[in-house]
């Protein structure tokens, strides 16, 4: 099926990369003494120390690289052999893909590097990432291995329907509105004002913080997020974004656990919402993406959403508010606070400044959870949870009368156990 | 469970209470972290502080010991389980109380576990794992054989409906 052959012959460079700054300081130390007494210029004894540091990872990185191999075999299986003294051999089932991704981290980029990523189902030894390949190489194993797990269908070209793309300046006005964001810049402004009247340096420490935390966050969502695009592919919703790093990455609809619409109050005058998700099985994964879009008009997001979540009309769940007593426990969210059970998705709202809906499909759910704090239990008051796959959607609903959430508790077991039925 | 007013109605069945063996597991850990206030009240009564702070030290520590040994008391007997047809009921808490309803279908791992303490009074805990970390469905406070049993019905049941898949 495919010859064993090397990653790219660049990559022992790049993977090599991160230790030049480590070299610098390692010489840096010694190398204090060392120009004390033989007057060589400290910036040469740094970069010579770096060069040679920077060599001697490179050469374990090559002789590893050397040792690295991979194929796809005749069972079609993903093959890797690796390991310089200590053989390791690793085999992953094609035929249980769950995707395949390409990315471009920035170091590899500037090579023009990317490094490809294959999944299988399954837990434990269920991944290989190939670091790193030339472009063209790595479209063409993904090719090949898309091509090995459909042997039997017999379309050619991967269809790819571009569903929504966010332009980078509403991305950053969306980043800057964002509630707790907006706060703290409006925050800072007032901190700046309020020392520049008093003429004293008091509040400028605060303002490195009030001012530099929401423009960190700016920044690095900026980046992650840019030139957000999703596309409809036969494996799913595809994801792709990034700046300094472009990542791309399959959602297989049968994975989405748990979604949520969020919209922060100075989005509202717009209409756009963000929306989160929560896919199961790949743990710690830094590409794992839990955001389906970022920032986009409501249609447009719940275009997406149907696309996940088909059957779904969110703009007719049946929900059940909490009741007005729930002010005293819930002042400022007690509004918004609601569940709703469909045939199909249980359903959550919360939140005031920043309203969020969360939505989960009953076969999804793993356990439902009735809680009552000892002011909850003063009011008649309840929360309802729909415990889902670890991720950044939280389905709770809370603070309902406790007559409403001892009814809807055994409804969405009823629903769990009929959507389980179906499969 | 029917739809009462009540969200934490007892089952047809009942609750099935745990062992109040549990209690006494938990007076012997709170005697343990006790004999490390005992010796902070020791070092403290060896500086040379007022003595008024050693006595507010001493009340304070009385009464929360107090307080802790009736809440243990009252905590364990709020543990109750109940096992229906299709799923697990596991009901907890004074202060704050808890349901959580588990169907089998759900469950992917039963865990048996119990702590030096717990195996001195025979004692230990079964807990059930579902693909949610949220899942807080443990029974702690069964004796050994009743909680290897339990665990030997769940798992049996939790494969009966998953075979399906």
């Amino acid at each position: 099926m495919m010859q064993p052959r090397r990653t790219s012959p660049l990559s022992p460079l790049v993977q090599a990369a991160p230790a030049l700054p480590a070299a610098v300081l390692f010489f840096i130390g010694p190398g204090a003494a060392i120009v004390e007494r033989s007057g060589i210029p400290f910036v040469v004894l740094a970069v010579v120390g770096a060069l040679i540091g920077y060599a001697v990872f490179v050469a374990v990185a090559w002789l590893a690289w050397w040792r690295r191999t991979f194929w796809i075999d005749d069972d079609g299986d993903l093959r890797l052999d690796s390991g310089l003294i200590q053989r390791s051999a690793r085999r992953l089932q094609l035929s249980r893909l769950q995707s395949v991704d390409i990315v471009a981290p920035f170091l590899a980029r500037l090579a023009g590097l990317v490094e490809v990523r294959v999944e299988v189902a399954g837990s434990g030894d269920s991944r290989i990432i190939l670091r790193y390949l030339t472009r063209a190489d790595a479209d063409a194993l993904r090719g090949l291995i898309l091509q090995v797990t459909r042997a039997e269908e017999s379309d050619d070209a991967p269809q790819s329907q571009a569903l929504a793309q966010v332009p980078a300046g509403r991305l950053l006005a969306g980043l800057l509105l964002r509630s707790v964001t907006a706060g703290l810049l409006l925050a800072t402004i007032l901190l700046l004002v309020v020392t520049s009247l008093s003429q004293g340096p008091a509040g400028l420490v605060l303002v490195i913080i009030t001012g530099g935390l929401p423009i960190l966050s700016v920044v690095t969502e900026f980046l992650a997020n840019y030139d957000f695009r999703v596309a409809r592919t036969r494996e799913g919703l595809r994801i792709q974004r990034g700046l300094l790093s472009t990542q791309s990455r399959t959602i297989p609809p049968d994975r989405v656990h748990a979604v949520s619409i969020v919209s922060p109050l100075l989005w509202r005058h717009w209409g756009w919402v963000r929306v989160t998700v929560t896919i199961a099985g790949v743990q710690g994964d830094e590409v794992r993406p839990d955001v389906l879009i970022p920032v986009a008009p409501r249609d447009e997001a719940l275009r997406l959403l149907a696309e996940v979540l088909p059957d779904v009309d969110v703009d007719a769940l049946p929900f059940e508010s909490a009741p007005s007593r729930a002010r005293w426990r819930a002042p400022l969210t007690w509004r918004s606070l609601a569940c709703a059970i469909t045939p199909q998705v249980i359903a959550t709202r919360s939140g005031r400044m920043t309203l969020r809906t969360s939505i989960a499909p009953h076969a999804r759910v793993q356990s439902v959870r009735v809680t009552q704090g000892p002011w909850e239990r003063r009011f008649g008051l309840a929360t309802v949870h729909a415990d889902v796959a670890p991720g950044p959607v939280d389905v709770a609903g809370r603070h309902l009368a406790e007559e409403d959430v001892a009814a809807l508790a055994p409804r969405e077991v009823d629903e769990m156990r009929r959507a389980r039925l179906r499969g | 469970m029917d739809s009462s007013a009540d969200a934490f109605a007892p089952p047809v069945a009942g609750w099935i209470p745990v062992s109040p063996r549990l209690a006494t597991a938990r007076r012997v850990t709170l005697v343990l972290v006790y004999v490390l206030v005992i010796a902070g009240g020791v070092v403290l009564a060896l500086t040379p502080l007022p003595v008024l702070w050693l006595v507010v030290y001493a009340v304070a520590a009385l009464a929360a010991f107090v307080w802790t040994w009736w809440i243990i008391g009252r905590r364990v007997r709020s543990f109750g389980y109940a096992e229906r047809e299709g799923d697990l009921l596991v009901v907890s808490g004074i202060l704050v109380r808890r349901l959580v309803v588990v169907p089998y279908g759900r469950m992917q791992m039963v865990d048996l576990r119990a702590g030096p303490i717990d195996r001195w009074l025979g004692i230990s805990t079964v807990q059930l794992h579902t693909a949610a970390a949220t899942t807080d469905a443990a029974i702690p406070g069964l004796l050994p054989a009743d909680a290897a049993d339990l665990r030997d019905r769940l798992a049996a049941r939790g494969e009966e409906r998953t075979a399906g898949l």
